[in-house]
């Protein structure tokens, strides 16, 4: 028999777009809770985003994946009362529009608290709600500059660069999920209704693993920058090349011991000035020249990281897309799902991150047409008669377009 | 009584060390849970890292504010008894040993659900409890080379790049979180007890929120490759200079109207080479010239940002760790957290981003000494008596007093 999911029962009304909400709903939606999407009549902007096949979007069908999609114009009080009515029979609001958008739409928390005072909304922004940089435009490299992530990566002294993924967005999604579920999980406790306020800027800065009590510790003396290829203060750890591809190694203590051993350098071993990492990464050339004269006599990556990993020293290729999507250890644990699409057929996209020994496969969900879902959500949720839904159609209120 | 907080209540045992693990207890601890965690008798090797101040770590405060310390030698059969009995009492385990030691150490999930059915237990790894490279050697960065991150960071056709920090490491602890949570409502709601096997590949490729199903949908046609300071699709969606600083732009949909008539050229519009973000990508030499022609005009980058934000067109200063730490906007909304610590002092850590309007509030939280509540986890929890006590100290069971 298959168990009841874990969100069974939970509602999600979704006013969100883009990824970084989006994603957060997806993964309720993942974890058995009804997401209703409510769209404008022009979509999602992610409708408009890359891969398109006849006019349907998988960057839309990759974070929408198990919503029922309601298409509908908010600036018109007959789409306001659906929401209204909607959200009597919610347990969660979510939106990700600029600060203020909610309020100018009278969908804002003061308003939908004293429909639903057990109401739990979360609001997901570049900056948050509040301080001075709020209403400014966001989106997910905006937030890693100001959050001093941008100026971590690239060469020193060099230009800034950015990795080409939108971890930002992701991960704030999944912080809003879990900010959601423990506000649930008090509910549920008696604790009431409540409301979230989660900013990128605020996601991004908390993955400043140590850069931030460095700093302050040091009194500003140890300010950690970019530092390209390797590590600013440790080695052996960084990016090599061998022949044609790339890998990257690190090696502390014991696994230092057994690095000089593979490599055949077992004069480092006496030597005072590769004792630790941090003393290694004082000597970082000759550190490196060793390992390079090393990689450049084996003379093929996946070689010498076979060698390297054998010696338990840690170490991976450095993977494309491609080759991690082909990767037999991805294909072992699942961490790239196929989802089906009416219009894509089949669709490649990341798996659901969170893994529950009760429920070791993923719920069977596909992504929704705009509006797919409209007659179904105002004739079963809300009563409405076929005649009214027509004349909301024929108003412009709600519409629909199979993209 | 109202809780102190959302997770009141649930008591965590935590094996965690390093970074991923304790960043997930310590979220717990910050929503209210009691947290006990366990070290080696030779402490979380975080307690030697970077800053050190009165003999403690800045980097281990961070990671462990709100955790009581039990120091204790795994390898013996009483303190692996210790731990039994402390999880016959306890809601949830968390770990982040490599697959298989906690086997070895008769913790794992098959021995500690048999002595509590309605256990929640997180093991967070590397690159998974199953699959070939389960048990590698593993560190962020090195999930950051399989999960294909690493091969989109740097300039294009060079050398990959560094990410300055372990952010999956971060971001890993925060979605072992949420899947905790989620198992304790599944729990609080008749679900029963469940293992949850979290790891830093699964978290950090499902970051990649374009570039999968852009690769698939397109048959391997449009390959993402890292490009440097440049979006490798979209255009602008980049990183300039202005007057020896950095700033990013980005401009899509009727930011790009905006953008083009602030830099006064507005012949852009109508010119079918900059229809779309992705043909602008194609002809960006001529957009970026256009753009830094304009930036030069301005005396100094926040000028330039002034102006860019007046317009609604996004755009940052590329921000240093301390520029962000005196930022006004990080100030108001407290992204920074001064903590106090009995033996560092003062110390500034990034805030929870876990903003709830129920808990304005931090809870005040400390980090523990190694082995600091030895006494009291086992004489209040387990009923030891103070000669118990000294007896497993005497034998290397658990570490003496600090």
């Amino acid at each position: 028999m298959t168990q009841t999911p874990m969100l069974d029962g939970i509602k999600v009304l979704d006013f969100t777009h883009i990824v970084a909400g989006p994603h957060a709903t997806r993964l309720m939606a993942e974890h058995g809770a009804e997401v209703i999407k409510v769209e404008p009549l022009t979509g999602d902007p992610a409708r408009g985003l890359p891969f398109h096949k006849d006019g349907r979007s998988g960057c839309f069908v990759q974070h929408n994946i198990g919503k029922k999609n309601l298409c509908l114009d908010l600036s018109t009080q007959e789409g306001k009362n659906i929401c209204y009515e909607l959200v009597k029979q919610a347990d969660v609001v979510i939106e990700n529009f600029a600060p203020g958008v909610m309020q100018r739409l009278k969908l804002d928390w003061e308003t939908l608290r004293k429909l639903n005072p057990e109401l739990i909304m979360c609001s997901i922004s570049c900056f948050g709600q509040t301080g001075p940089l709020s209403d400014l435009p966001g989106y997910d490299f905006i937030g890693q500059s100001y959050a001093g992530l941008l100026d971590m990566n690239g060469e020193p002294g060099g230009s800034p660069i950015f990795a080409d993924l939108a971890f930002g967005d992701v991960s704030t999604g999944t912080h809003a999920y879990a900010a959601i579920i423990s506000a649930l999980f008090h509910k549920f406790r008696g604790g009431g209704g409540q409301y979230i306020d989660i900013s990128l800027v605020d996601v991004l800065f908390s993955y400043h693993e140590m850069g931030v009590e460095v700093f302050d510790g040091s009194k500003g003396g140890m300010a950690l920058t970019r530092s390209g290829t390797q590590h600013p203060l440790l080695s052996p750890f960084g990016v090599f090349r061998c022949n044609d591809k790339y890998i990257f190694l690190i090696a502390n203590r014991d696994q230092w011991l057994r690095l000089v051993k593979l490599i055949d350098r077992p004069d480092m071993l006496e030597d005072p000035r590769y004792t630790d990492i941090m003393s290694r990464g004082e000597n970082r050339e000759e550190v490196n020249a060793a390992i390079q004269t090393w990689l450049d006599n084996i003379g093929d990556a996946d070689e010498a990281v076979r060698l390297l990993q054998e010696h338990h020293v840690p170490s991976a290729p450095i993977l494309s897309i491609p080759e991690v999507i082909e990767h037999p250890h991805m294909k072992a644990r699942g961490t790239v799902r196929t989802v089906s699409d009416p219009v894509f057929g089949q669709l490649k996209i990341p798996n659901n991150p969170l893994r529950f020994s009760q429920f070791p496969e993923p719920l069977d969900l596909q992504a929704g047409f705009l509006g797919q879902c409209n007659h179904e959500i105002l004739s079963e949720k809300l009563h409405y008669s076929d005649h009214q839904i027509t004349e909301l159609e024929k108003n412009g209120v709600i519409g629909s377009k199979n993209i | 009584m109202p809780p102190t907080h959302i997770l009141n209540g649930i008591k965590v045992i935590d094996f965690s060390h390093y970074v991923a693990g304790p960043h997930c207890t310590r979220l717990l601890a910050q929503h209210g849970a009691e947290v006990i965690k366990i070290e080696r008798l030779s402490g979380d090797p975080t307690r030697k890292l970077p800053v050190q101040k009165g003999g403690t770590s800045g980097c281990f405060v961070q990671h462990n504010l709100g955790k009581k310390s039990l120091s204790l030698d795994l390898e013996k059969p009483e303190a692996q008894g210790i731990c039994h009995d402390l999880i016959k009492n306890a809601d949830i385990v968390v770990e982040n040993f490599t697959p298989g030691t906690m086997k070895r150490l008769n913790m794992d999930w098959e021995t500690l659900q048999a002595i509590n059915p309605k256990l929640i237990m997180c093991s967070v790894s590397c690159m998974g409890q199953t699959g070939p490279l389960a048990t590698y050697p593993c560190f962020d960065y090195i999930g950051q080379a399989y999960s294909g991150i690493m091969g989109m960071t740097g300039d294009e056709g060079g050398f990959p790049a560094l990410s300055g920090m372990a952010f999956g490491e971060i971001s890993t602890g925060a979605h072992a979180y949420g899947a905790i949570v989620s198992a304790l409502f599944h729990k609080l709601h008749g679900g029963g007890g469940q293992y949850l096997d979290i790891s830093l590949l699964d978290c950090l490729f499902s970051y990649h929120a374009m570039n999968v199903q852009v690769y698939d949908a397109s048959n391997g046609e449009m390959n993402p490759l890292r490009s440097g300071h440049q979006h490798p699709f979209i255009a602008p969606l980049a990183i300039y200079q202005c007057k020896g600083a950095y700033l990013i732009i980005i401009a899509l949909g009727k930011q790009w109207t905006n953008l083009v008539k602030l830099i006064d050229r507005e012949d852009m519009l109508d010119d079918p080479r900059f229809a779309d973000p992705v043909s602008r990508n194609v002809n960006r030499a001529e957009l970026t010239e256009a753009i830094e022609f304009w930036l030069d005009g301005f005396d100094d980058v926040d000028a330039a940002l002034r102006s860019l934000g007046e317009n609604h067109v996004p755009a940052a200063p590329v921000l240093s760790v301390s520029e962000v730490m005196s930022h006004p906007h990080m100030i108001e909304r407290g992204i920074v957290q001064t903590i106090t610590n009995k033996h560092f002092g003062d110390l500034k850590i990034p805030a929870s981003p876990y903003r709830y309007s129920l808990f304005p509030e931090p809870l005040e939280l400390e980090a523990g000494l190694l082995g600091e509540h030895n006494h009291e986890v086992l004489s209040e929890q387990l009923a030891y008596t103070t000669e118990q006590i000294q007896i497993l100290e005497d034998s290397g069971v658990c570490s003496i007093k600090p």
